[in-house]
């Protein structure tokens, strides 16, 4: 494997790991991702893919390997880094804003400048309306959104995402991620997006990782070369979307 | 993006159904009791010996007599009282060894097989000891109730800590807050709904610990009261101290019920 580039943001190498030495979940898993890139990791169920985020944010420690972030040996969580769950992982007993505080707060932003920086969330998202209410109030959209602007909040620099939109009608989906490509042109930080969804991937990420079943290897890495800026309901009529979800399928399926 | 509001949230229609809910649901209960009452009435003054069954409207009677003398504020406030500070100290001091034992499980694993033994003891066999150690008033009925509800506090909390959601701590370590802070934003509050749970079935439990110790040695409260009535073979007094305990633990149910909602808010 080469030398860490300068600016990879994420890079893991030769990394492996089994529970309990008998049950390999990801072998030999070489990885690279650069600063500003949007990348997504798709594969078969239980693959391994988001084992592959949690590693990266330090909630578990590989077998084999090292995993950096910007340079630096992960042990323990790294700084900056933000993690979306596919469960919204809202607190339920706080209300819209509180929720979103909670990523003002880890990221000790003094207090005098939360209800600005609230307000304008809440307005990216589209929440002002809903701010005081709970999350059991909420669809399963908005609640995706209000974890979103808790992220948001914490301002992290790197974005890991563990099948964020996975639990969302197909409309929803789409337009929550034309919302995340918005936000990320206009942040240029680097996105680790798992999905399961092979068109998802392809119309939001500049490069797909395809992974292989049990234990998880990386099969393959698919540059997308479709123009930026994309709408990600229109990117999907263009021949080239096509060609490129129908390769990554097969790849899947012929496992 | 578009604003528009995806559900819409129907407050009022749904505020005013819950009313009308509410009145039909305390018309039901009224009328329940009522019947029940009406029954009972007949029962007493047409099939069964009056030494056996006391009227209801004889017991009304006494109830009303004891209250114009005082006497069942004397009975009752001392019943009342004990409970409650019994309930009190129960949740003061169980909470945090519940919490203990969540954030320790070597500690609570040494500890988990004596403290089931105590639990399962009948401490009505404990009473006697805490006459004896603790004399014939009020604290020996406070303890007393303690030792009934501190258990089920205990392992309410402890249950609640483990019943965290796993996904929740993830998220806030992933941001790197404190441990007071996780705490504070997701411990504390998912053991809320537990600990009121093991509140509101240590209402009776602390009922029963104060009544037994009054039982045992007392010179007054309503447990006493209903013991010095059966020595005189005073049935209506008997059904008089009952129908007293029933209206308490009827009362703090609904006092732990308003205070539960006010703190669960976010369940609407």
């Amino acid at each position: 494997m080469s030398e860490i580039s300068k600016n990879s943001a994420v890079e893991m190498r030769d990394v492996s790991l089994a529970y309990e030495a008998s049950i390999p979940v990801l072998r030999d898993i070489n990885l690279s991702i650069s600063e500003g890139e949007f990348v997504s990791i798709v594969g078969p169920s239980g693959c391994g893919k988001s084992t592959l985020l949690k590693l990266i944010s330090g909630m578990i420690a590989p077998n084999g390997g090292e995993v950096r972030v910007r340079g630096a040996k992960v042990v323990g969580t790294p700084p900056s880094i933000g993690f979306m769950f596919q469960r919204d992982a809202l607190l339920p007993w706080a209300s819209v804003i509180d929720n979103i505080r909670v990523g003002l707060e880890c990221a000790r932003v003094p207090k005098s400048e939360h209800e600005a920086r609230i307000q304008s969330l809440l307005a990216l998202l589209g929440l002002e309306e809903f701010g005081s209410h709970y999350p059991h109030a909420l669809s399963g959209g908005m609640r995706q959104r209000t974890a979103l602007g808790r992220l948001l909040a914490y301002a992290p620099e790197i974005y890991l995402m563990d099948e964020p939109f996975g639990a969302l009608d197909a409309l929803t989906k789409i337009s929550m991620g034309r919302e995340l490509l918005r936000i990320w042109s206009e942040q240029k930080r680097p996105v680790l997006f798992v999905t399961h969804d092979i068109e998802e991937a392809v119309s939001l990420s500049d490069r797909v990782i395809v992974m292989s079943g049990r234990p998880g290897t990386i099969k393959a890495d698919y540059e997308v070369t479709l123009s930026r800026p994309r709408d990600p309901r229109k990117v999907r009529m263009l021949p080239e979307f096509h060609a490129l979800v129908d390769k990554i399928w097969s790849d899947i399926t012929e496992e | 993006m578009s604003s528009a509001p995806i559900e819409p949230i129907a407050e009022l229609s749904k505020s005013s159904a819950k009313t009308k809910r509410r009145i039909a649901l305390l018309l039901a209960r009224l009328a329940l009791a009522a019947s029940i009452l009406g029954l009972w009435e007949y029962a007493a003054t047409y099939w069964v010996d009056p030494f056996w069954l006391a009227k209801p409207s004889d017991i009304a009677v006494r109830l009303t007599e004891m209250a114009m003398s005082g006497d069942l504020w004397l009975h009752g406030s001392a019943t009342i009282t004990n409970a409650f500070l019994g309930l009190l100290f129960s949740v003061l001091i169980g909470v945090p060894i519940g919490l203990l034992f969540g954030a320790n499980r070597f500690l609570a694993d040494t500890i988990e097989p004596f403290f089931l033994g105590l639990y399962s003891l009948p401490r009505v066999a404990l009473a006697p000891l805490f006459i004896l150690w603790l004399g014939i008033g009020d604290l020996s009925k406070i303890v007393m109730a303690f030792s009934m509800v501190v258990f089920v506090v205990v392992l309410n909390t402890y249950e609640g800590v483990r019943a965290v959601d796993r996904e929740l701590l993830d998220m806030i370590r992933v941001m790197r807050g404190s441990q007071f802070y996780l705490a504070r934003k997701v411990i504390l509050p998912s053991v809320t709904p537990w600990v009121f749970a093991s509140i509101r079935a240590g209402v009776g439990l602390a009922l029963v610990g104060a009544v037994l110790g009054e039982f045992l040695g007392a010179n007054r409260g309503l447990g006493w009261y209903v013991e010095f009535s059966a020595g005189r073979l005073d049935v209506i007094g008997v059904f008089s101290g009952l129908f007293a305990l029933l209206a308490i633990g009827i009362g703090f149910n609904e006092v732990a019920r308003a205070i539960e909602a006010r703190f669960m808010r976010y369940r609407a």
